[in-house]
């Protein structure tokens, strides 16, 4: 495992155990000022930071917060490989960009 | 902050998702800028061969330094992906989170700072419906061209003047506040809900939220910097 993503999948295992359930900021106005009721939600598969298959409990949170940590640092790991496929290439067929 | 679907008319958040794929392809391209190097042609010319890329000559070839300054960004976004998680419970049955912005920026610079935050606000808008994607563009907008870019400059004009940390909280505390204005004027020019109503009351609970932005700003850029320090 990266010892880079230590600090970060502490700190969202943590989220997920302690963090608090009330509205934030624009939430908690929207409910006051009476538009909360506008707002729609998109299907999205960790919907609400839990897996779909494990229902709305901690553990399903915990590993929520897992995934989604390892999803952004994966998304900067793909873009490095897609530089790196374009900066060194090993034959002319590589040599595209 | 993040603004789900339904608080803005399509006209403003299809104008704002414009502006925003602008200004997050300008500072993608300046990241790209800084991560690469114009490969020289002299090089190339004695080496190439032997290399077999000699057709890479005057193209942009990743760095070393561009190779670290990518994992850094990707550790940098690990860490607030995780740490917007841990709402803090404020006044009156609200919480916080941290945006992330200064934090950002401090590390990685204002341009990377903002492909950081947009790219958080992206996977949560897709994988977890943590803001709209239709509002998705307001979201860049306010948190990470006005919570980073924008942000970033105010810390480093105020670092010619007052000691890193202060100019750091300041800009902290700044870049939720200003968020919070700009998400106000978004909603209320969409006629969602009056504009002086939203303005009031988002302005006056973020600038709560902004002092927990600025704590945690600091205690996270040490809590990093010991992390680095330690591989």
């Amino acid at each position: 495992m990266n010892k880079k993503l230590l600090f970060p999948l502490l700190i969202a295992v943590l989220a997920a155990i302690f963090a608090s359930q009330n509205p934030d900021g624009l939430d908690k106005v929207s409910e006051m000022l009476g538009f909360a009721h506008k707002g729609v939600e998109h299907p999205a598969i960790m919907a609400g930071y839990n897996l779909p298959f494990l229902g709305a409990s901690k553990l399903s949170a915990i590993l929520a917060g897992i995934a989604g940590v390892m999803l952004t640092y994966g998304i900067f790991m793909l873009g490095l490989y897609l530089a790196r496929k374009h900066s060194m290439p090993r034959g002319e067929s590589r040599q595209t960009s | 902050m993040h603004i789900p679907d339904g608080f803005l008319d399509p006209k403003m958040s299809g104008g704002l998702l414009g502006l925003a794929a602008g200004v997050l392809g300008y500072c993608l391209g300046q990241v790209m800028r800084a991560v690469t190097a114009v490969v020289p042609k002299q090089v190339l010319a004695t080496v190439g061969n032997s290399l077999g890329n000699i057709q890479m000559a005057g193209k942009r070839a990743l760095t070393k330094f561009g190779e670290e300054k990518v994992y850094q960004m990707a550790t940098v976004a690990a860490w607030i992906f995780a740490a917007q998680m841990f709402n803090f419970p404020i006044n009156s049955g609200t919480s916080g989170h941290l945006i992330g912005g200064v934090f950002a920026a401090v590390i990685v610079g204002p341009f990377g700072g903002t492909v950081v935050i947009a790219t958080v606000l992206l996977i949560q808008s897709l994988f977890f419906a943590d803001g709209g994607l239709m509002s998705l563009g307001a979201n860049i907008i306010n948190m990470a061209v006005i919570g980073s870019f924008v942000s970033y400059y105010v810390y480093a004009g105020l670092k010619k003047l007052i000691p890193e940390m202060a100019s750091i909280s300041i800009a902290a505390w700044f870049s939720v506040v200003a968020a919070s204005l700009a998400t106000s004027l978004e909603i209320g020019f969409s006629g969602t809900i009056g504009l002086p109503a939203v303005t009031s009351a988002m302005v006056k609970t973020h600038c709560i939220i902004g002092i927990a932005e600025a704590v945690i700003t600091v205690v996270i850029l040490k809590l990093y910097k010991g992390a680095k320090n330690n591989e």
